[in-house]
């Protein structure tokens, strides 16, 4: 035998063993049909078939005959028909009943009274009268004529032989298989009692190739064959005798889950791990805060725009903090009004104090380094956090009511305009692998100067990566901290969704596992 | 922050240059802290969004204008009119008007013809003044007015809703105060500002006739300019006076610099004012300020010198006196936004460009690391990792829908949360108590994703808390769910069991009757005699509120104890 021959009949599945064996046992009788090779290689048909399929691939098999069948069975019309009975047959019993009692119907009385369709009323009128079993009348009235109607007797049969069980339609006289073709489905007629298909029955004989490998199976004795090493085999050393089934091994892997980070986590850890390198220490902060630490405290004043009903979220119940600790609520209410001790004019305006306790939900990141400044935080020192915040928004692609803002403040006496600018091009290198830089005057109510940092991504072109400045004393001297402060805010989400290929900001929280087990992130 | 549109042409007309690209235009825009947001080739139309809410005078195509003409020209352009003669028209202010809207302002613009895009640009900046800078006309709101028709002095006044008639704009029939304040479009959406007062601010002139109903709405008689008209009123009523007076002086600059010759008007109170009892408008109000040369240059970490720093502000329109140790600075009459000495520190180096910096790096030695409970959580999800759960991150802000009806949670202990006042949809207007809720969003929109499921989060959550300063304590949670077919009890005991032995946790479980969970299936999880966490088998109503065909099994734990472990 060839080595091709042998490494094809090591690589036979079970399932196609069977059936090769079968057909060489019947030999004598010629080609086998499909019912047949289920007996007697005593297999489900799905398990056939995929047998098959697999061997006339490998010409080990060839379909000897091929024998095409009509069959007919009954639609769900038909079902309803046998039960309720046809238009056909309603009509003509109507029609007989009315005539006995000498009532008289129009074809429309018919119809509303038997609840049919025009087409179906039309269709069954047409043929009883072309069988004489009723007449129309003068005044469009239909009457009985006694006569039988066949194409109704036909119905009523085929509907009774049918209901149980699909027929060959060879089966039945020339007569029955012209009503069954007439009310058949077909194109354009889809609501009828009866289908007919086709029945495809094949049988399959060996190719001189498969004979050979059925002979060499049969030689070789199929029964050593074992599919999984098991631990009995090893035990008692039974392995060395047998053979083991080769396998496909191109096809592909069955799929498994295993546990991993979110795709979202993957990339702010990475942020983190980055911020933490540069000698960030992290902040933790509340989710609920005080008007006050969440904007009074950054000198944003009480009518601000930002501060509006329509950007924020107030908390409901309690709506206020009991107190805010001293002494930074009269610093930050004087640096508010006339400036207090910060060399400023202030705001000019009537500081509400109960205003600065209305509880909200944290709009910015910028609170927890407001709180962060007043716990006497390290000099020089840097400090960041990975707030989640919530803005009044409408939530679409682009906006998402609760989301991470990234960003912190470096404290220091060096600390000034041009280290801010520093340190603006070292996030950009370092979080966004940028080259090109670019710095623009911005505006925030609490830094001054206040810059947007610019960095040509490599694959989004450019882009504004974050905004910072310096805190305005009116934010820093309140809290107690008299050296300088750069703040710094980094908008990470855009190069986070291309980092994870997806276009819409919701989906950074995505509730389909499916797409959180199968997101990559290309970082 | 507003965001105005500007023509190309006319821009350049202001400019004087020569005509523009919308590339040059760009270019200039760090100067103004502008973004060009959208520019129409077709049409010449330039949208640019201005970001400094303190920096009115820029919100307009003259403003935007005249910030970059004066760093070309290296000094600002001469307004004469801010110290013009004894004006010749007057503006009377009755009694009363203190708890309503107290001051006024006003100047006449003539020899300038309103042309068709000149209009565009003078209602344009009609509206993001009155808008933003007066908080939706509230403090500050401004009418124009066709100067022929008005004879002087104008009376701004009170009147009782039903004393006074005229024909608003918009409509064609005279109508009472009170018919235009429940009637007019205008009317509906400004007249709540004047809710509260029996009477009603009005101007009108020396023969009684109206010119509008301040904040409210003009009349259609001579308040509707119209392009080709070359005599204007122009006043600015408000609760503030120097935020009044600002307004004009912007509006009567951006009148200037089209070419009309600015009158002022004298506004005579019935009592004195932070200002006296006249008022003469536009008026320079701004005070000099010496600032250290040593604080901007500290600021800005550059040496400079106080004659560059003088050439700087001045060309970026300061009045500038400079020393050795001090220069002396005033802004110019149309703004003021100066409030401390960084606000020029910042001037300076915008003048200068933020290119002319170089940067440096901190040079200070710090320590980098993260908070106890972050380090904590980056342990569980590693072990939650190995342990075969897939991490989600979900949102923080939900319904009571999610969070308590769908869990059975009733009116019982477990359901009370923070809830937001203002929600603009119930589906985000409530911050989870609890993680199990997000687990189980996730599950039942994954209904179709291949078994088994083990899923986690770790994340923040707000807890009721009366103690509290801020009524809720921020904790961080862990939540972890099975789901497949043959889910149960012991399989996620198991996991909390071997997840808590790795961080030398020591616990026990104590029945609890929850319900969330079927009974005698669940069980809290104790620490030290202290409630730290839920684990159970979900009962199948709550599966059912969710949709989720598969047996589901949970645990839930606080993440701060382990961390407050030192």
């Amino acid at each position: 035998m060839s080595v091709d021959s042998s490494s094809l009949i090591s690589s036979l599945h079970p399932l196609e063993i069977k059936v090769l064996l079968a057909l060489r046992d019947a030999q004598g009788r010629g080609p086998m049909k499909e019912n047949q090779l289920e007996q007697s290689a005593a297999l489900e048909p799905s398990q056939l078939s995929m047998a098959v399929e697999w061997l006339l691939a490998k010409s080990l098999l060839s379909v000897a005959s091929k024998k095409i069948t009509p069959v007919v069975s009954l639609t769900k019309i038909g079902a309803q028909h046998f039960e309720k009975y046809a238009p056909i047959e309603r009509i003509l019993s109507t029609v007989c009943k009315a005539s006995q009692t000498g009532k008289r119907l129009t074809i429309q009385d018919i119809q509303s009274q038997e609840g049919l369709e025009p087409t179906e009323v039309s269709g069954a009128v047409g043929c009883l009268k072309k069988e004489g079993a009723i007449r129309i009348v003068a005044g469009g009235h239909v009457e009985s004529t006694g006569g039988a109607s066949p194409t109704t007797e036909a119905l009523r049969e085929l509907l009774k032989q049918l209901h149980s069980t699909p027929r060959d339609l060879h089966a039945f006289p020339e007569p029955m298989r012209r009503v069954i073709e007439q009310h058949a489905v077909k194109r354009g007629n889809a609501n009828e009692p009866f289908r007919i298909d086709d029945h495809v029955e094949r049988a399959f004989a060996l190719t001189p190739d498969g004979q050979s490998a059925a002979d060499t199976l049969v030689q070789q004795g199929v029964a050593d064959e074992v599919s999984q090493l098991s631990p009995e085999l090893l035990k008692d050393g039974s392995w060395r005798t047998k053979r083991f089934r080769k396998y496909t091994i191109s096809l592909r892997a069955p799929r498994i889950a295993s546990g991993k980070r979110h795709p979202y986590r993957e990339f702010l850890d990475r942020v983190k791990t980055k911020l933490v390198s540069m000698g960030f220490q992290e902040m933790r902060g509340s989710l609920i805060e005080t008007e006050f630490w969440n904007m009074d405290a950054l000198y944003m004043p009480q009518f601000h725009p930002a501060r509006d009903i329509h950007d924020v979220y107030f908390v409901k119940e309690p709506t206020h903090a009991s107190a805010i600790a001293e002494p930074f609520f009269s610093r930050v209410a004087a640096a508010h009004r006339d400036g207090g001790d910060t060399g400023s004019t202030g705001w000019g305006y009537d500081f509400n104090e109960e205003r600065a306790r209305r509880l909200v939900l944290r709009s910015q990141g910028t609170a927890v380094s407001a709180r962060t400044l007043a716990s006497g935080p390290n000099v020089p020192g840097k400090y960041f956090s990975i707030a989640r915040c919530f803005r009044y928004d409408q939530v679409d692609a682009t906006h998402a009511t609760d989301f991470f803002q990234v960003e912190g403040i470096v404290l220091g006496q060096d600390i000034n305009f041009r280290t801010l600018l520093g340190l603006l091009e070292l996030f950009a290198r370092e979080v966004a692998q940028a080259k090109e830089i670019k710095f623009l005057p911005a505006y925030f109510p609490f830094t001054e100067p206040s810059v947007e940092l610019h960095v040509k991504h490599p694959r989004l072109g450019w882009m504004e990566l974050g905004g910072a400045g310096l805190f305005r004393p009116e934010v820093t001297l309140p809290l107690g901290v008299d050296v300088p402060v750069i703040a710094w805010g980094l908008g990470l989400d855009r190069m986070a969704m291309v980092a994870l290929g997806i276009h819409d900001i919701r989906d950074l929280f995505s509730s389909d596992l499916d797409m959180v087990r199968t997101t990559r992130g290309k970082f | 922050m507003p965001t105005i549109s500007i023509n190309l042409k006319d821009f350049s007309q202001l400019l004087g240059q020569g005509t523009i690209t919308a590339e040059r235009v760009e270019a200039w825009l760090p100067l103004v802290k502008g973004e060009l947001k959208d520019h129409d080739h077709a049409t010449g139309e330039l949208r640019i969004e201005l970001q400094d809410s303190n920096r009115p005078d820029l919100w307009s195509c003259e403003g935007i204008a005249r910030q970059i003409r004066i760093a070309l020209a290296g000094k600002a352009p001469a307004y004469p009119f801010f110290k013009a003669k004894r004006p010749t028209k007057r503006v009377m202010v009755s009694p009363g008007l203190e708890p309503i809207r107290p001051y006024v302002a006003a100047c006449t613009a003539v020899g300038y013809r309103v042309t068709g895009e000149g209009l565009t640009q003078l209602i344009q900046m009609q509206e993001k003044l009155a808008d933003i800078f007066g908080r939706k006309r509230r403090t500050v709101s401004i009418g124009l007015y066709r100067l022929p028709g008005i004879v002087f002095p104008v009376t701004y006044t009170l009147v009782k809703p039903d004393e006074a008639r005229f024909t608003p704009l918009g409509f064609d029939e005279p109508m009472s105060l009170r018919e235009i304040l429940s009637v007019h479009p205008k009317g509906v959406e400004y007249g709540p500002i004047l809710a509260g007062h029996d009477r009603v601010p009005l101007l009108r002139d020396a023969e009684g006739q109206v010119l509008s109903l301040p904040p409210v709405i003009n009349s259609r008689e001579i308040g509707e300019v119209r392009a080709g008209d070359a005599e204007l009123f122009v006043e600015v009523t408000g609760t503030d006076l120097l935020m009044v007076i600002l307004t004009l002086n912007i509006l009567a600059a951006n009148l200037a610099d089209r070419g009309a010759a600015i009158e002022p008007v004298e506004v005579v109170y019935p009592s004195a004012t932070t200002l006296g009892k006249t008022v003469r408008t536009p008026l320079d109000f701004a005070k000099a300020r010496p600032i250290p040369v040593k604080t901007i240059e500290a600021a800005l970490g550059k040496s400079f010198g106080a004659t560059p720093i003088a050439r700087a502000l001045t060309a970026y329109g300061y009045r500038v006196k400079p020393s050795r140790e001090t220069v002396i600075v005033k802004l110019p009459p149309y703004r003021n936004d100066l409030m401390h000495a960084v606000d020029v520190v910042e001037d300076v180096a915008i003048s200068c460009g933020y290119g002319q910096f170089t940067p440096i790096m901190p040079s200070q030695f710090t320590v980098g690391g993260l908070s106890r409970v972050e380090q904590v959580s980056d342990r569980i999800r590693d072990l939650m990792i190995g342990l075969g759960f897939q991490e989600i991150i979900s949102n923080i802000l939900t319904s009571r829908q999610d969070l308590c009806d769908r869990m059975r949670l009733g009116n019982t202990a477990w359901s009370r949360l923070v809830e937001v006042d203002n929600a603009m949809s119930q589906s985000f207007s409530c911050l989870r108590q609890w993680i199990v809720p997000s687990l189980l969003r996730v599950e039942s929109a994954s209904t179709r994703v291949f078994y088994p499921h083990r899923v986690f989060e770790i994340g923040e959550i707000a807890v009721p808390d009366p103690a509290d300063a801020q009524g809720a304590r921020t904790v961080t949670a862990l939540g972890g769910l099975i789901a497949h077919a043959g889910a149960n009890f012991s399989e996620i005991h198991s996991c909390l069991d071997l997840l808590l032995f790795y961080l030398d946790y020591p616990y026990t479980l104590e029945p609890v009757a929850h319900p969330s969970f079927l009974e005698g299936r669940a069980g809290r999880v104790l620490s030290n005699g202290r409630a730290v966490g839920l684990i159970g088998e979900l009962h199948p109503e709550v599966l059912e509120h969710w949709q989720i065909g598969m047996p589901s099994v949970i645990f839930e734990l606080e993440v701060d104890p382990l961390a407050e472990r030192s």
